[in-house]
C-alpha cells in the first residue's frame, strides 16, 4: 500500500504539471512559432536567441534565473504574493513553471519549421479568396503545420516530464506535494530504496515510450 | 470592366533594404491594360511579369504609380491608396495549382465564398464545377487528382468568388501538351462566357499566339511591345521580341544602300551581298537589323536553280549545308554562306526534305521573300 502511495502521488503530479504546462506551451508556442516564422520585426535574433536559451542553458542556471524571478522579491514573485499572500517558491505551480520554460524551446523550434515549411503560394491564395491573415492561419496554415505543432507538443510534454534541475531548485524535493517523478527517483536512489527507483524508472521508460510512439502514430496520419 | 496599370517597382540585393547610392538590381517598370479580353504577358522567365502580376493582386507592393481596376483604385501611390489582397476583387491561378492539400474540392472552392448561405454556396460550387466540367470530383482530395485536374479546381476556386479580373501565372507550364492544349481552348471559352478580363502568363510562344487578344511583351523589368499577336509576331518591333517571337536568324551588321522606287523596298548591304529588304526610313549609311524565321526561308529545288538565275531573282543565297537537326515534324538546317561566311538557320518540312535528297557538306540555294524580313 505505501509502495502504491509513493509511485502514485508523484506519478499523478508529474501527469498533472506537464499536462498543464503543455497546454500553456501549447497555446504561447504555437502563437510565439508564428511570428518568428511569418513575420519580420526589429529584435527578432534576440527572440529567437532568447527562446532557445532554456534548450542549451544547464538546468541549474535555468532555475537559478527562476529562483531570481519567482522569489518573494523577483519580478514574478512579487506580485504573486501580494495576490495571493504567499510565495511561489517551493509549490507544484513553481514546478508548471520550470516545466513550461524548460519545454517552450522545444515545441518553437519544431512549430517554427513546420509553419515556415508551409507554402507561401497556398497562403497567398487563401489571402487572394479574401480570408484575412488571422484565418488563413487557422484554417490554411496550422492545419497544413499540424504534424511538426503535434511533435513539438509531444516533445514538450516528454520534456516536461522528465524535468529534473530546474524544478528542483525553483519547487524543491518536498514529498507529496512536488516531488515529481525524476526527483523521487532520485530521492529512492539516495536513500537506497532500489525497489522504489527501479519501479519508477519503468514506469518513466513506459510513459515516454508510448509518447514519442504516439507522436509517430499521429505523424502518419 | 477594365484594368489599367501602371507600375513601378524596384529591388536591391538585401531584400527590400535600401543603401543610399545603391542601385537596384532589378527593376519592373510595366504599364498597359485590358479590357474584357484576353491579354497574355510575355517574356522569358525573370523578365518581371510575375512582379507585375503580384502587384496587380497586391501580393506585393509596387513603389510608384496606379492600379485601377473597374473604376476602382486598388493602388495609387501618390493618394495612399493600397487596397489588401482581401479587398481586391481577384481571381489569381498560381503556377503550381496552391490548392488547399488538406480540403476536398468542394471545400477548396467554397473556401473564397465567405458569407454566403449554404444553400447558395452549394449552388455555386455545383456551377463551378459545371463550368471547368469535374462534377464527378467534388469530394476528391489534391492528391487524388491528375495535373490537368487541379489546375481545372484552382481555376474553378478562382473563378468562383465571382472576381472583377483573372490572374493567371503560366498555369498550363507544367502540364502535357495534350492536357495543356485542352486547357487552354477550355480557358479562352470560359473566358468569353464570363466575359471579364484576363491577364494570363507565359513564356511560350505558341500558348502566347494562341491565347491573345492582345500580348504585353517584357524583358529585363520593361514593357517592349504591346499589340495583338499578329503584330508582335509579325512586326516585332526590336531585336530582343525578334528573338523572343522566333526569328532566330537576326543580322545586326546591315548597311542601308538605298530605297526602290515609291519607297517599296530598302536596298542593304548584308551577308556580303545586296538584299532586298521591305521598306525602312532611314538614310543611305546608317547601320540596321534584319531578320527572318527559319521556316520563311524557301528552298530551291536543285532542278530550278538555272530558272530561278536566269529570271534574275533577288535574295538567292548559295550556302553548305553544317549540320541538320530533326525537331520532329521538320528540320532546321544550318547553313554556312558562300558570300560571307555567315550562318542561316533553315526550317524545311520533313517530307520536303526527304524529296530533296538533301545531306550534311551539299550545297544548296535559299531564297529570302522580301515580305517575310524584317528591319529595324
Amino acid at each position: 500500500m505505501e509502495t502504491l502511495q509513493s509511485v502514485m502521488i508523484p506519478l499523478m503530479l508529474t501527469l498533472k504539471i506537464a499536462s498543464i504546462s503543455t497546454v500553456f506551451v501549447t497555446i504561447l508556442g504555437i502563437f510565439i512559432a508564428y511570428m518568428l516564422a511569418k513575420r519580420e520585426f526589429t529584435g527578432k535574433w534576440l527572440a529567437e536567441v532568447l527562446v532557445t536559451l532554456p534548450l542549451v542553458l544547464p538546468p541549474t542556471v535555468t532555475g537559478y534565473i527562476l529562483v531570481l524571478v519567482l522569489g518573494k522579491n523577483g519580478i514574478f514573485g512579487s506580485i504573486f504574493t501580494k495576490i495571493t499572500g504567499s510565495g511561489i517558491l517551493f509549490t507544484w505551480q513553481a514546478a508548471v513553471i520550470a516545466a513550461f520554460v524548460v519545454s517552450l524551446p522545444m515545441m518553437i523550434k519544431t512549430a517554427t519549421s513546420a509553419i515556415g515549411a508551409v507554402d507561401r503560394n497556398v497562403e497567398e491564395a487563401a489571402c487572394v479568396l479574401g480570408r484575412s491573415e488571422f484565418e488563413t492561419a487557422l484554417y490554411i496554415t496550422l492545419p497544413l503545420a499540424k504534424k511538426g505543432i503535434v511533435a513539438g507538443c509531444v516533445l514538450s510534454f516528454a520534456r516536461a516530464v522528465g524535468e529534473f534541475g530546474a524544478t528542483l531548485m525553483v519547487a524543491g524535493n518536498i514529498q507529496g506535494r512536488t516531488s515529481t517523478m525524476p526527483l523521487s527517483i532520485y530521492g529512492a536512489y539516495q536513500t537506497g530504496n532500489d525497489e522504489l527507483a527501479n519501479l519508477l524508472v519503468l514506469i518513466l521508460v513506459v510513459i515516454s515510450f508510448i509518447t514519442i510512439a504516439a507522436t509517430g502514430k499521429l505523424g502518419e496520419r | 470592366m477594365t484594368v489599367e496599370v501602371d507600375i513601378e517597382k524596384e529591388f536591391y540585393r538585401r531584400k527590400h533594404i535600401k543603401k543610399k547610392g545603391e542601385k537596384p538590381s532589378f527593376s519592373m517598370h510595366c504599364s498597359f491594360d485590358a479590357d474584357s479580353d484576353f491579354v497574355v504577358l510575355f517574356g522569358c522567365s525573370g523578365s518581371g511579369k510575375t512582379t507585375a502580376l503580384r502587384c496587380i493582386a497586391g501580393l506585393e507592393k509596387p513603389d510608384e504609380g496606379t492600379i485601377k481596376i473597374n473604376n476602382t483604385l486598388y493602388f495609387d501611390s501618390k493618394k495612399k491608396v493600397n487596397l489588401t489582397p482581401q479587398k481586391r476583387k481577384i481571381g489569381y491561378m498560381f503556377q503550381e495549382n496552391a490548392l488547399f492539400p488538406h480540403m476536398n474540392v468542394r471545400q477548396n472552392i467554397e473556401f473564397g465564398l465567405k458569407g454566403m448561405y449554404s444553400t447558395e454556396k452549394k449552388e455555386k460550387v455545383s456551377a463551378m464545377l459545371g463550368l471547368v466540367e469535374i462534377e464527378e470530383l467534388e469530394f476528391a482530395y489534391p492528391n487524388e487528382l491528375s495535373g490537368g485536374q487541379k489546375q481545372k479546381v484552382a481555376l474553378a476556386r478562382a473563378l468562383a468568388p465571382n472576381p472583377e479580373v483573372l490572374l493567371l501565372d503560366e498555369p498550363f507550364s507544367a502540364l502535357d501538351t495534350v492536357v495543356r492544349l485542352k486547357l487552354r481552348k477550355e480557358l479562352r471559352m470560359i473566358q468569353k462566357k464570363l466575359g471579364i478580363p484576363v491577364i494570363f502568363i507565359t513564356h511560350d510562344p505558341v500558348e502566347a499566339f494562341t491565347m491573345a487578344d492582345r500580348m504585353v511583351v517584357f524583358d529585363n523589368g520593361r514593357v517592349q511591345q504591346r499589340g495583338s499577336p499578329e503584330e508582335v509576331f509579325y512586326h516585332p518591333k526590336d531585336r530582343y521580341v525578334a528573338e523572343l517571337v522566333g526569328f532566330s536568324n537576326l543580322f545586326d551588321d546591315a548597311v542601308v544602300e538605298g530605297h526602290g522606287q515609291g519607297a517599296e523596298c530598302t536596298f542593304l548591304w548584308s551577308l556580303g551581298t545586296e538584299i532586298t529588304a521591305p521598306y525602312i526610313e532611314r538614310m543611305a549609311g546608317d547601320r540596321v537589323s534584319w531578320g527572318i524565321r527559319p521556316e520563311n526561308i524557301e528552298l530551291v529545288d536543285k532542278r530550278y536553280i538555272h530558272t530561278i538565275q536566269k529570271e534574275g531573282r533577288k535574295n538567292l543565297f548559295y550556302g553548305v549545308i553544317m549540320n541538320v537537326v530533326n525537331k520532329g515534324t521538320s528540320r532546321i538546317m544550318s547553313l554556312i554562306l558562300k558570300e560571307s561566311d555567315d550562318v542561316l538557320k533553315v526550317e524545311v518540312a520533313n517530307h520536303a526534305f526527304g524529296s530533296l535528297k538533301l545531306e550534311t557538306g551539299d550545297e544548296c540555294m535559299v531564297r529570302l521573300r522580301t515580305s517575310d524580313m524584317i528591319v529595324f
